[in-house]
């Protein structure tokens, strides 16, 4: 089942006093499945983040339309229940804590929601045992780190029993080790809890972990496919201003040189392994060969 | 520098007087300064400095933090004793100095009364907020002021506004830092030269923290809802506040205190 549909969605800025509305997305037909982790690349300005912003209504579309769980994001009727289950995730998480302690930021959205008291309890404590933040229950949000101030706000998320994710580069603001942290969070939230992710980085890394990747470059879906089939097409995502991992870069530049090494490795183990074949001669004999690089 | 700014005066402690609900210490504050308004004469005065010696004592701040709560109003106090001193009507206290006869046992007794009315009443209130932090206060205002809703006052929305400026403080104060550091570093100048060259040099800082306020704003606003934020219209509260025991004894004890200052009103 699709959980996330859009069909021939454009959207545009509004753009100012006798000025032209900006286009920024472009008759974008999607479908994202049930329970899938999906991840969403593209450089500044490409228009991921206002495509999340128009999954949970947010945002209005100026043309086509966006359903979640098959409801219209349109019709202000829906908004409630399709933001009760499509949780939004913001870049900063100063910006999007509101109370002064962490269970009480926990439970806004349950307040709002108007969850008794009892299960109010009940959910928010297993929202910050997901996210590992149950010993900071009674801290006040601005002492802590990056990486933990953004889980306290994926578990005011979860707090709802969403059934789908949008994170908009939760990671971009946080340092390696909270990247790490959140991005185990996210990987078992979508394993473990069978929650549906929809990812928007800007980091190969944290992409290569999705099911699927989408590429979006000027308000359209440049690639869609498994990180293999996506990150094959090493020189099409450099020419859009997106990095590959390392692995797939070296293996695009062994084949520049027709050395005829697989074309998606995504991880350093395979890559290990494609390298030391090659020097053992599995790919052929290129021991005359002379590389200028 | 601009980290030891504290907001309002909480003490964060776990005395009787600190676990009180927030609306009891409310409502009995205001009951507080009921009474000192009520009283006529000494023994009053005695009975309501006696029930703050307790409620100090109970909730352990410490007595210098209590007197320091009233040097602001130092200037307010001399300047209402000295003038209920001069204007004194009646016998005057030193019968055989001509040029002392404006002191009367009168005046003297209306200065010190009133100075001890307005220490009572400055400790009396600033305890409120040493004891409650501002999180609760707004708690207890928002649970309190519900009835006015039926008068279409905004009670839940004046309360989710200043449960953001709280959560939002300590975010912003680190900021302005950042940015004092930011200008700085590239040769700003905030020591030196008189009070308007200071004030003027203070505009590159603001500018920036404003701007960025009304940016975190947007993103909040849309942070909020995405969690289903639509009003105060049948939310329930997560925080719930519980009337106790000890609510019901504070009561007690402070209508006890009023109860025996009217007694001694018309007794005396």
């Amino acid at each position: 089942m699709n959980i996330l549909e859009t069909h021939n969605l454009s959207f545009s800025y509004p753009g100012g006093e006798g000025r032209e509305p900006v286009p920024v997305l472009k008759n974008i037909d999607l479908a994202v499945e049930e329970g899938s982790f999906v991840a969403v690349l593209g450089h500044n300005g490409c228009g991921k983040s206002t495509l999340a912003k128009l999954f949970n209504g947010i945002l209005k579309p100026t043309g086509g339309t966006v359903t979640a769980l098959g409801m219209d994001t349109a019709d202000e009727n829906n908004l409630l229940d399709i933001r009760k289950n499509v949780g939004m995730v913001f870049q900063n998480p100063d910006n999007q804590l509101i109370a002064t302690v962490v269970e009480e930021d926990v439970a806004f959205a349950l307040e709002n929601l108007s969850v008794p008291h009892d299960e109010m309890e009940r959910r928010v404590t297993e929202a910050l045992e997901i996210v590992d933040m149950l010993p900071f229950r009674k801290h006040a949000p601005h002492r802590l780190s990056g990486g933990q101030k953004q889980r306290v706000a994926v578990a005011g998320i979860l707090a709802m029993k969403p059934k789908c994710i949008i994170l908009d580069e939760p990671t971009a603001m946080l340092d390696p080790k909270g990247r790490r942290e959140v991005m185990r969070t996210i990987r078992r939230l979508n394993r473990e809890e069978g929650v549906t992710v929809l990812l928007i980085t800007h980091y190969m890394d944290e992409a290569v972990q999705a099911d699927r990747i989408l590429v979006m470059n000027e308000g359209k879906i440049l690639l869609d496919g498994t990180p293999r089939e996506v990150f094959a097409n090493v020189g099409l995502l450099q020419s859009v201003a997106l990095d590959v991992p390392q692995s797939a870069d070296l293996m695009f530049a062994l084949r520049q040189y027709d050395i005829k090494v697989p074309i998606s490795i995504l991880d350093d183990m395979e890559c290990t392994q494609v390298l030391i074949d090659l020097l053992e001669g599995k790919f052929g004999d290129y021991s005359d060969r002379k590389f200028d690089a | 520098m601009i980290k030891d700014i504290t907001l309002g005066q909480y003490f964060p402690g776990a005395s009787p007087i600190h676990k009180l609900d927030p609306r009891t210490k409310v409502l009995l504050t205001i009951l507080y300064i009921v009474s000192l308004f009520v009283i006529r004469g000494g023994w009053g005065y005695f009975v309501s400095a006696a029930m703050m010696f307790v409620i100090i004592a109970l909730s352990r701040i410490p007595f210098g933090v209590v007197l320091r709560g009233i040097k602001p109003i130092l200037f307010v106090l001399l300047f209402t004793a000295t003038f209920n001193l001069i204007y004194g009507t009646g016998t005057p206290i030193f019968e055989d100095v001509s040029w002392l006869g404006w002191l009367t046992w009168n005046g003297l007794r209306n200065a010190v009364f009133m100075a001890v009315r307005i220490i009572l009443l400055v400790i009396g209130t600033s305890f409120m907020t040493y004891t409650t932090s501002p999180i609760m206060l707004t708690g207890a205002m928002e649970s309190l002021l519900a009835p006015l809703k039926w008068v279409k006052v905004p009670v839940h929305e004046l309360s989710m506004m200043m449960t953001i400026a709280l959560r939002f403080i300590p975010t912003l104060v680190d900021e302005t830092d950042k940015i004092i550091s930011a200008q700085k570093a590239r040769g700003a100048d905030f020591e030196t030269g008189n009070i308007f060259r200071r004030a003027k040099a203070l505009v590159p800082i603001l500018i920036p923290l404003i701007i960025s306020a009304f940016r975190r704003a947007e993103e909040l606003a849309d942070a909020m809802e995405c969690r289903c934020y639509h009003g105060g219209n049948d939310r329930t509260r997560y925080k719930v506040f519980h009337f106790a025991a000890r609510d019901a004894l504070a009561a007690l004890v402070m209508t006890g205190q009023l109860a025996l200052i009217i007694f001694l009103n018309v007794v005396t």
